[in-house]
């Protein structure tokens, strides 16, 4: 198949990723969806659904399928009302669009997902992504508040609602939240909004890589104590070189709230760091430059850069808390033995790692496999959340199957029972 | 076989046979006993359950289930029976699974701040449990000195530090839960984040024990905050005191807790078991909160006083001390039952609208007060639009009962009408059953019960909660 060109000469499929299809469709309403939907469960065919692309490379063992619905053009916010700090949009709409029409109004959707550029809102949701600022703001399961999905039949269905607190029935946004699309088309999203912060910071603590117990041990003290940071992130030397030109463990510790309190915090860590630690200190404005160059660091399947021979994968793994130092050691153990460009991080507090992998095939893969059994050993989750489709055809890219997978499979049959929304591109071959 | 003369009452097979399962003092069967299973927080409806059993253990839960689900007998779980939906009464004469006796804690992992109970442990044991390390549970419903955190998960229970922490389903981590057929999961069992799949957790809790039994919590524990002040504001006008709540939220402080409560509230309050001394001619109060690191508090709470001065409050003070402020507290958290000293029945209600309506809404609530006759008391969850309009009635007077269930749907209507709905924190139970038509289609309705069916096919499980049947349409239908 040839690519094909989406919209205005920016998005692009290729076939490297699979999940391309015989013809893409650009609805711009939620009839169309609606119809074009309606029109392919009918017929038996088969839906890829995608926002503008940059998640081509998570699961999925079809390389081609019936009709690529492009959300892209469907985009923009439906409602913004300040007073209630709740906004409503379009799934086609990207980060950075949100954030952008949310900073006129000082508030924000308290979520931090790679390529904010990029990524669309209805993506992120749908593959629950979502950054280092998770240990304060919580993930996609916390801020969205309403969905409107569309089903495989055409019918449009409201989850949720407008309002911030609601236990009215069944919570369905969480079905829909992580479920890569296989259950509806996510037409609109409500989420709750939160203020954008009074004042914010970052501080970075660097040591040399044998000395990574120190900053454990600092780590276990700054959790036991007052300090709330909003994020803290553990970078490997690798991907702290890349970043901020250290080639040391790297410690990832914002501060957001009002400005005294972010001093004062800032000055704990300054007391209390390990002696052998560099710490520096970025203001808002240096932060949140750091903060970008932070979220485009993982492969995009929209960004073709990489040497022909090599390839690019990146492992999600979610291990307790303090297991992220565990999860990096035993990244920095594998680069030893192995030819693969491997860069790092993980939320301490909230258990998220990644790890992005560089390198030949052969390189890649056999370090997926060993970090892969290693996180078992450790009862950690893994899922692999970027790689080119000829080796997904190879490799499973979810986790194992639970034991109650039957019920997953249960849902996937009630709600689309035709198989007509992603079909294989979840877990378990959903 | 022979009779003996004195014959015996012949003995239940399935009594027996659950008896077997969970032992003889572990069992509940004779009509006096099961009379205080009739109904829980939720006291209008009533109904007798089959039996109630208090199982030890998950095997023994799995086991009862199995059992009834073989025989095809309708079962529901119960905790503290503090639910105000009437999600635990036995409208089916279920077999009441009462899980009072898996109360214990099982572990605290402090350096991963998470915690694991079985379902009857109790809500504020937890944060009694941990504080001496400095940590608490967050949701804190005003029943929680009672009830248990498997409850708690069934139905997403809330409470007023919820603005800023989050609900129930913010901080559960895993949950081991026995289906109603009887086979026991385990949904990410150390509780680690993003287990692959679909979000069964998030689906389950607040599912009003519907589609299982949960036998064991993993839940998140939070640090204390280095501190907390509590400001409390008396306003001559509702309208004011709403206008404070918005602007105070629109200055891009995020409170800990925003409560409200209005004249009938405080007059409730004051002559209940924990009076503070609120003025009683004051036609609002706000209890705000604000916690986290102490040397960023102070201007907060200057900003918020000077909001409420430009809502021309009478009068605004920060608690002086802990005392002064667990005061404050156990005022506002024991509100609903304070009711009790100014009426002979009450009846809570649940709404939830966006914060912006509140005026509109509290208009209409007292409109419908006029209207039903009946005095409306509201408390409520300013900071996030969750209302708690309590419906004062006296159940002796012919007809007043039915009353009050039409104004506190009225209540509810109002909320729905705004974009609101119909609970916040409480559930539907049974008692919200036909509002739930107030917010979802027919066909959303119908989204949900095809999940329920997933889990629950045989509608043992707490059948008859949460969902109307679609029988409305037939009578819609005979009519036309």
């Amino acid at each position: 198949m040839e690519l094909k060109e989406v919209s205005g000469g920016q998005l692009v499929l290729s076939k490297k990723y699979g999940n391309t299809g015989l013809s893409v469709v650009t609805p711009k309403s939620e009839e169309e969806i609606q119809q074009i939907l309606c029109t392919a469960n009918e017929e038996g065919k088969k839906i890829s659904v995608m926002g503008r692309g940059t998640k081509r490379g998570y699961g999925g063992v079809k390389e081609e399928y019936d009709l690529v619905l492009s959300l892209a053009n469907y985009k923009g916010i439906v409602e913004h009302t300040v007073g209630d700090m709740t906004v409503t949009a379009r799934p086609g709409t990207t980060i950075a669009e949100l954030q952008g029409y949310l900073k006129k109004h000082d508030q924000m959707v308290s979520i931090d997902p790679s390529w904010p550029e990029e990524a669309t809102i209805g993506g992120v949701i749908a593959a629950n992504e979502s950054g280092p600022k998770r240990l304060k703001y919580g993930a996609a399961r916390d801020l969205v508040i309403g969905l409107r999905v569309v089903y495989a039949d055409g019918s449009v269905i409201r989850t949720g609602g407008k309002v911030v607190k609601n236990v009215a029935g069944y919570d369905m946004n969480k079905l829909f939240i992580g479920s890569m699309g296989t259950l509806g088309v996510i037409s609109e999203i409500t989420m709750k909004l939160r203020p954008l912060p009074k004042f914010e910071s970052l501080v970075l603590l660097s040591i040399d890589e044998d000395r990574l117990e120190e900053l454990k041990a600092f780590t276990v003290k700054l959790q036991g104590s007052m300090i709330e940071p909003a994020s803290l992130e553990l970078v490997n030397p690798a991907l702290s070189k890349k970043l901020l030109d250290r080639e040391e463990y790297t410690l990832l510790i914002a501060f957001e709230d009002v400005e005294r309190a972010v001093r004062y915090q800032e000055e704990w860590v300054a007391a209390n760091k390990p002696d052998a630690a560099i710490l520096s200190n970025l203001s808002s404005d240096e932060s949140r430059e750091f903060w970008k160059g932070f979220s485009v660091i993982q492969p995009n399947a929209l960004k073709e850069n990489e040497p022909a021979d090599h390839v690019q994968a990146t492992v999600k793994i979610s291990s307790r808390n303090i297991q992220v130092f565990d999860i990096l050691e035993e990244v920095r153990l594998l680069k030893q033995v192995n030819k693969a460009e491997l860069d790092a991080h993980g939320g301490l507090g909230h258990g998220v790692s990644f790890v992005i992998l560089k390198g030949p095939e052969e390189a890649v893969t056999s370090t997926i496999a060993s970090l892969r059994d290693f996180v078992r050993t450790k009862q950690g989750f893994t899922t692999i959340k970027h790689l080119p489709f000829e080796l997904r055809k190879k490799i499973d890219t979810w986790h194992d199957k639970p034991s109650y997978f039957f019920l997953f499979e249960g849902i996937k049959r009630k709600v689309d029972p035709k198989n007509t929304l992603n079909h294989k591109r979840f877990i378990g071959g959903i | 076989m022979f009779f003996t003369k004195k014959k015996k009452t012949p003995r239940d097979p399935t009594i027996e046979h659950l008896a077997d399962i969970v032992g003889k003092k572990s069992i509940l069967y004779k009509k006096e006993d099961l009379l205080s299973y009739d109904c829980d927080g939720f006291t209008i409806h009533k109904a007798i359950p089959k039996a109630v059993v208090f199982p030890k253990d998950t095997a023994e839960v799995a086991a009862v289930v199995k059992y009834c689900s073989a025989h095809k007998m309708p079962f529901l779980a119960r905790g503290a029976g503090t639910g105000l939906s009437g999600g635990a009464i036995p409208l089916n004469g279920e077999v009441i699974i009462s899980l009072v006796k898996m109360k214990n804690l099982l572990s605290v992992d402090f350096e991963n701040r998470q915690a694991v109970v079985q379902p009857g442990f109790v809500n504020l044991k937890l944060t009694n449990s941990i504080a001496d390390k400095g940590y608490y549970y967050a949701p804190d419903p005003s029943s929680q000195y009672v009830c248990t955190i498997g409850g708690n998960v069934a139905e997403n229970a809330g409470g007023a530090h919820c603005l800023k922490y989050g609900v129930t389903t913010n901080h559960i981590l895993g949950l081991e839960v026995v289906l109603p057929d009887g086979e026991i999961i385990e949904i990410s069992e150390n509780g680690l984040p993003d287990a692959p799949g679909y979000d069964l957790l998030g689906l389950l809790t607040g599912s009003e024990g519907t589609l299982g039994i949960v036998t064991k919590i993993t839940v998140r524990i939070l640090k204390n905050p280095e501190g907390k002040q509590t400001v409390l504001a008396y306003f001559d006008d509702v309208e004011n005191g709403s206008q404070a709540v918005s602007d105070i939220i629109s200055a891009g402080i995020v409170p800990a807790a925003l409560e409200m409560m209005d004249k009938t509230a405080i007059e409730g309050v004051e002559a209940g078991t924990y009076p503070v001394g609120h003025p009683d001619d004051i036609e609002a109060l706000l209890l705000i909160e604000v916690d986290g690191i102490i040397t960023g508090i102070a201007e907060q709470i200057e900003e918020i006083m000077n909001v409420c001065r430009r809502w021309n409050v009478r009068e605004v003070k920060v608690a002086e001390s802990e005392e002064e402020r667990g005061r404050w507290w156990a005022n506002r958290k024991t509100g609903f039952g304070a009711m009790g000293a100014i009426s002979p029945d009450y009846l809570v209600q649940d709404g939830v609208i966006p914060r912006s309506k509140l005026p509109e809404v509290l208009r209409n609530i007292r409109k419908i007060s006029e209207e039903s006759e009946l005095r409306i008391a509201n408390i409520f969850h300013a900071g996030d639009g969750n209302l708690h309009p309590l419906i004062l009635f006296d159940s002796r007077k012919p007809g007043e009962t039915e009353k009050a269930l039409k104004a506190g749907s009225d209540c509810l209507k109002a909320c729905a009408d705004v974009g609101g709905s119909i609970t916040g924190e409480h559930g539907v139970g049974i008692e919200k059953i036909e509002e739930m038509r107030f917010i979802f289609t027919e066909e959303e309705l119908e989204a949900q019960t095809n999940v329920r069916d997933v889990f629950n096919p045989d509608g043992l499980l707490n059948s008859g909660k949460l969902f109307p049947t679609p029988s409305r349409c037939m009578d819609v239908k005979k009519v036309m």
